[in-house]
């Protein structure tokens, strides 16, 4: 059963990314771009969680409560807890991607105010490069 | 040769780096307490003038030592805390991006009209700075991730500086959204190589590959192969479009052309070679001798020469200066690519040796191309017709400039295009060395046309009763500079090669000097 869903899981990642990435190149909208962008950012970080998770039945969160542990519970203590990397790369990604969003967005607006649109074929066409097709 | 270093020295990558981002988000603060132009660009200037003096330094230290120089951040020993790991490959390019840069912020002084943003225009070519300089120094590649992250950003809002330019917003908009989204395909490589390897350090990784046992992190998990090969799929992706390589170039002339003409000299200089670096670092430093090695450097390769031919094609039919000298970037970078891809240590030669050539050289020409353009009002090549030779001051460096790009033998570039095909023949590649020649000589005749057009031709009539206030000396001093340096580098190819070239190229191929020495770091603390 947990094999089922873990391969469901992760086929369900790599095909939403495939989506995001045809929509940054595909969508003429540049607001819909954004949204396909931040997604494949987000299944990206959805992905490096759902590694550092365990596949046990109460995984413990990455803090040694012991002082002074013993080798052995170290030991059991790395193979119960959570890893703890991916969720420092994932708030370091997220942030980034806020400040990427933000920018994109801001350009947006600075677009539309310059060529009164957002359609990317019609910025084209209003720029003199490409025709009205 | 075994050094002690001074803490002081010890700490320098970390500091250059670190200092720079202060310093960098000091500015607005300054603006807001003096609102004096002058305060700000004499801030600037000793900011990027001190960051040049310690990558010199850091450079001196590395060559003193003898082996690469390593820091690591709140003393965390390598595979868990982030490293800073010199060799002389990043050390010469520090040394070129950081001089460039100084030069760039000089240029800036002149040619910038004062406006109510230019502060932010100095803090974010200093983040530029701290974003490239931490990528080259680097020995961690998610902290590469996070750097390549912070040019990114900054170079995206110093394309679309002019926020009323409509060209100049779309450009920058193309840019962000694909620079973003390649980005993010670094990102996912990251996730694999984790997932399979369990490391973020790059000794650990390369120790991972090539089967060398490293303490602390656990073995591999899974196949590597699949993990390896995923990595660098998307690792390529990336760092091909952040270096231009022929699928993701498209970005580039837009770009490059709409930015201020200061940006355009950083982000063609600079900005592309950090692709080209991070490349040629985890397909020679990390995977060493190895099939993936092996696979990668064959697809530089091809990318390369495909890279070579439409950038020469693109320059001929430019009729903008701006984009025809960004096209020409496509064309270089296609160069270093096959140097990169070759695989011989003569071909990273090469490579190495145009990197540097190209950074000058295209920077010299962006700049003084600025000035020229400044002049008339128009980037239209037509339009500039003879101003070369109406303004000799700027018309002597454009002319040199143009020459070296071109490959006219006592210049840099005919140097380092000249090893180039040494290694392309000395590898028994002839008819591919024959190949590489057309697309040099297509671009020949495009940087022919230009020369005789802007510094031949007599002038227009309009341009003929321009006075010579637009020249002005803060702008002159870098182009001349550099076109002092283009001279220097192509004559004295004899001593610069074995001094600096061959032993920063040979350094870059040499896996286990890279993962000896984070190693031997380890167990010092």
């Amino acid at each position: 059963m947990i094999e089922y869903l873990i391969l469901y899981l992760y086929t369900s990642l790599f095909i939403i990314f495939a989506i995001a990435v045809y929509g940054v190149v595909v969508k003429p909208n540049i607001i819909k771009k954004i949204i396909a962008l931040s997604i494949a950012g987000d299944t990206a970080n959805t992905l490096i969680i759902f590694l550092g998770y365990r596949l046990i039945e109460y995984p413990k969160p990455p803090v040694l409560p012991t002082l002074n542990p013993s080798r052995g519970e170290i030991n059991s203590f790395v193979k119960e807890a959570v890893d703890p990397i991916p969720q420092a790369l994932v708030i370091t990604a997220i942030v980034i991607n806020l400040a990427v969003v933000a920018f994109l967005v801001f350009l947006s607006i600075q677009l539309y105010k310059l060529y009164g649109t957002l359609d990317h074929r019609k910025i084209l066409v209003r720029r003199g490069v490409g025709s009205e097709a | 040769m075994v050094m002690n270093l001074s803490l002081i020295d010890q700490g320098l990558p970390g500091f250059i780096v670190l200092g720079l981002t202060a310093s960098a988000f000091l500015l607005p603060l300054i603006h807001y307490l003096v609102r004096r132009r002058w305060v700000i660009e004499l801030y600037s200037l000793l900011v990027s003038g001190a960051a040049c003096t310690l990558s010199w330094r850091i450079l001196g230290l590395v060559r003193a030592m003898g082996k690469p120089l390593v820091y690591s951040f709140g003393g965390w020993p390598p595979p868990l805390g982030i490293i800073y790991v010199v060799d002389l490959f990043s050390g010469l390019l520090g040394v070129v991006v950081s001089s460039i840069m100084f030069l760039v912020i000089v240029y800036s002084i002149g040619y910038m009209p004062g406006d109510r943003r230019l502060y932010l225009f100095y803090t974010l070519l200093l983040v530029v700075e701290a974003g490239m300089l931490g990528c080259l120094y680097t020995g961690d590649f998610f902290n590469l991730f996070v750097m390549l992250e912070v040019i990114s950003i900054s170079s995206y809002i110093l394309v679309a500086y002019y926020r009323g330019d409509r060209v100049a917003v779309e450009a920058s908009m193309k840019y962000a959204m694909y620079g973003a989204l390649a980005t993010t395909m670094y990102f996912t490589a990251i996730v694999f190589a984790y997932g399979s390897t369990g490391t973020l350090n790059m000794a650990d990784l390369a120790a991972k590959i090539q089967g060398i046992e490293f303490p602390i992190t656990n073995g591999v998990f899974g196949n590597l192969h699949y993990g390896i090969l995923l990595f660098t799929a998307l690792m390529l992706w990336a760092f091909t479009f952040k270096a231009a390589l022929f699928p993701n170039h498209f970005w580039l002339p837009d770009a490059h052309a709409a930015a201020p003409t200061p940006v355009s000299a950083l982000l063609s200089g600079l900005v592309v070679k950090i692709g080209v670096y991070a490349i040629a670092r985890f397909i020679y430093t990390i995977y060493g001798v190895s099939w993936i090695n092996q696979l990668s450097t064959q697809i530089i390769l091809i990318l390369g020469f495909i890279s070579a031919y439409i950038g020469a094609i693109l320059m001929i039919i430019q009729s903008d200066l701006k984009k025809f000298i960004a096209c020409s970037t496509i064309l270089n970078i296609g160069y270093i690519g096959v140097g990169l891809g070759i695989g011989t240590s003569l071909g990273l030669a090469a490579s190495t040796y145009h990197i540097v050539n190209h950074a000058i050289s295209k920077a010299l020409l962006f700049l003084s191309a600025g000035l020229l353009i400044k002049i008339v009002g128009s980037r239209n090549i037509a339009s500039l017709q003879g101003l070369g030779r109406r303004y000799p001051v700027i018309g002597i460096p454009f002319a040199i400039a143009l020459l070296s790009l071109a490959g006219i033998p006592p210049l840099n570039i005919f140097m380092s295009k000249f090893l180039l095909y040494m290694a392309l023949i000395g590898s028994n590649n002839i008819p591919l060395a024959l190949i590489l020649l057309i697309p040099s000589i297509i671009s020949f005749t495009a940087y022919t046309r230009i020369f005789y057009t802007i510094c031949i031709k007599p002038p227009l009539e309009s341009n003929r009763n321009i006075g010579h206030s637009l020249l002005n000396i803060p702008s002159s001093i870098p182009i001349y500079l550099l076109a002092i340096t283009c001279i220097l580098l192509g004559i004295g190819i004899d001593y610069i090669l074995p001094l600096i070239i061959m032993p920063a190229s040979n350094i870059l191929a040499n896996t286990s000097i890279y993962i000896n020495t984070v190693l031997n770091y380890m167990k010092m603390i």
